[in-house]
């Protein structure tokens, strides 16, 4: 036997009846709240070209991917997110569709390594919806408001969605005039939330000494919307003002929704500047050390498929969102056996029984007669057994309160 | 109130970290009791203190188990975790080098380097220097490898530079300076801002040259 038979690769699971039942309720929770709101399904291939998520300044980290290659040499990569191919979508098969368009997507999604905090997992679900075809902020609004009811169709509570802005940084960045590499420092540290790093950085390089200390600040700018007011009558340049406005604009929207509570603010969110080009978004919640969602807007993304467009996503963490459930998880229905039809010669009669009994919405099981049985279907939770006497009589054993009752076929299926 | 839970790296750098703790008013009385016990609580002020082997910290702060953590900046860039780096602790001040019998002519071409640190290494010559090297990987008394002719060079921490100094080694080039940092769980800065906010401030607050060891 080959030393792996038994084993699945690190990062991939098996999820057994229980887990799959709560998995399968979860996804069709967010599912119907994504529908409901005019969100329609679309299915992407599991494998793609690597080109997709290559290049463009936008790729996905090339050592995160599993690779493989088709016939002819081509080189193939399991989808490591949904975006991407969402966007090649959009400049392909919507090209000439009417926008703005509303879809979504739920699956599994891959990624090597450790290097992308996200990977604890190396097979993912995620559960999406992308906005394309808009640059508001309604459109904004609208996922987040969306992704907020689809965490609470799943029972989750206490949770926070943190909103940033990307042009935010890079106003202050081209306010500031800094150079590139000086940039990529200062985003480092502010993404680290390290003041000490930043505040010797800048101390190094000669600029405005406003600026200076806005700088220094940027990694404890988070928390409520007051963040973005005391920032009103700094000198922080038209670009970040701009980004300042759109985002209090999506607060306001989701504000007028009653939403607020679930919104916080993070102007030193700095992570995947490269992708992202408005308001940014990333779901928090106790008990897991990882965001359950995240995304944004990414205004350049599909014009890289060829077709200019802009759009805005929010994508969640199916395996996070259970494990931040926690005891709420008791609440979810799990597969149960309600009856067990057993029979010992009259397989046609027990079949039909078992028939009419699932019309009906009963979970049955069919079971030739066996020593035993009756403290199996008791240590499973059965609620009864159905007994085949004879073409016309049964017996039926209630196994919660122990009653017995002999009857006929016809009054039990009220034929 | 939920717990805020604290990964300390074991040894030298957990009692530094004691040492702080006090001085913003933590009870850290049973920590410094010796036992083999590895979670520690003060109930009054609602902590927790785990115990755990220094490169073991990112990973226990990245996972959220615990809040933060106080931990070597070497660890930190060995692991490459995904962490908010909000202080530099000043102590444990040490320097992350290559190193090399003395007489030693750094090749350009291809050489051998030892560490405990691949990945420090391996970024250190690829992505810096653009140099290809081979790899070895040990434990610990890395400054052997030289000497018996297992590698060119070594990238190890050097504190005071006395063992090298004893085994005919010495410093050919410097990575970069390490410290002890406070780290934080990306999801905890956010769920428990208050908290660690305070408790931020409050080590951000004091002068750190009275306990440094150095």
């Amino acid at each position: 036997m080959g030393q792996w038979k038994t084993h699945t690769p690190e990062g991939a699971f098996d999820v057994l009846e229980n887990d799959c039942a709560i998995k399968s309720y979860i996804e069709k929770k967010i599912s119907q709240v994504y529908a409901k709101s005019a969100y329609f399904e679309i299915q992407t291939p599991m494998f793609e070209f690597y080109d997709v998520f290559a290049g463009g300044g936008m790729e996905v980290d090339q050592t995160t991917m599993f690779k493989f290659f088709d016939t002819r040499g081509r080189i193939l990569v399991l989808r490591p997110d949904f975006t991407m191919p969402v966007a090649r979508v959009c400049a392909t098969k919507f090209k000439n569709s009417d926008f703005p368009k509303r879809v979504c997507y739920i699956g599994s999604a891959f990624r090597e390594g450790n290097t992308v905090a996200g990977a604890i997992q190396k097979q993912f679900t995620q559960a999406g919806v992308e906005f394309i075809g808009s640059n508001t902020p309604e459109a904004d609004a609208e996922v987040i408001a969306l992704t907020i009811r689809a965490l609470l169709a799943c029972g989750l509570k206490a949770f926070q969605l943190d909103l940033g802005q990307a042009e935010f940084f890079k106003g202050i960045a081209q306010q500031a005039g800094l150079d590139e590499k000086i940039t990529e420092q200062i985003r480092m540290f502010t993404d680290q939330k390290n003041v000490v790093g930043l505040s010797q950085l800048v101390q190094s390089i000669n600029i405005d000494t406003d600026v200076k200390d806005l700088i220094i600040q940027l990694p404890n700018l988070f928390g409520k919307l007051d963040i973005v007011q005391q920032l009103k009558n700094k000198n922080i340049g038209e670009r970040a003002t701009a980004a300042l406005n759109n985002l209090t604009q999506v607060y306001n929207i989701l504000k007028d929704y009653g939403l607020q509570n679930y919104i916080a603010i993070d102007l030193g969110m700095v992570q995947g500047l490269s992708y992202y080009t408005g308001v940014m978004v990333k779901g928090f919640t106790h008990g897991v050390g990882f965001p359950i969602c995240g995304g944004g807007r990414y205004d350049e993304l599909i014009g890289g498929f060829g077709k200019d467009i802009p759009a805005t996503g929010i994508a969640i963490g199916i395996e996070r969102v259970i494990s931040a459930l926690g005891d709420a998880k008791n609440t979810i229905p799990l597969p149960r056996v309600d009856v067990i039809v057993c029979y010992e010669n009259n397989r046609d009669v027990a079949y039909k029984v078992a028939e009419g009994m699932r019309k009906t919405g009963l979970v049955v099981q069919m079971e030739q007669n066996y020593e035993g049985i009756y403290e199996f279907a008791k240590g499973r939770g059965v609620g009864g057994i159905v007994n085949i006497i004879d073409s016309e009589k049964i017996k039926i054993i209630n196994l919660l309160d122990g009653d017995v009752k002999t009857t006929s076929i016809s009054e039990l299926l009220g034929v | 109130m939920d717990y805020l839970t604290v990964a300390l790296a074991k040894g030298r750098l957990a009692k530094f970290s004691v040492d702080l703790f006090e001085k913003i008013g933590l009870d850290c009385e049973i920590l410094k009791e010796k036992s083999r016990k590895l979670i520690f609580t003060d109930e009054k002020n609602k902590f927790r203190f785990i115990l755990v082997k220094a490169m073991d910290v990112p990973t226990y702060v990245e996972y959220g188990v615990a809040d933060l953590g106080i931990v070597g900046k070497d660890c930190l860039l060995e692991k490459g975790k995904d962490l908010y780096e909000v202080l530099d602790l000043k102590f444990g001040k040490c320097k992350m080098c290559v190193c090399a019998k003395k007489s030693y002519v750094m090749s350009n071409t291809f050489i051998k380097v030892a560490t405990k640190y691949p990945n420090i290494a391996r970024n250190y010559f690829s992505t810096e220097k653009k140099q290809t090297i081979e790899l070895i990987e040990l434990g610990g008394s890395v400054e052997l490898a030289p000497l018996c002719g297992l590698s060119d060079v070594i990238v190890d921490i050097v504190e005071s530079g006395k063992t090298l100094h004893e085994n005919n080694l010495e410093i050919i080039e410097t990575i970069c300076d390490i410290s002890a940092r406070l780290v934080v769980n990306r999801v905890s800065l956010k769920m428990k801002k208050s908290r660690i906010t305070k408790l931020v401030e409050g080590l951000g607050g004091i002068e750190y040259e009275d306990i440094s060891g150095n």
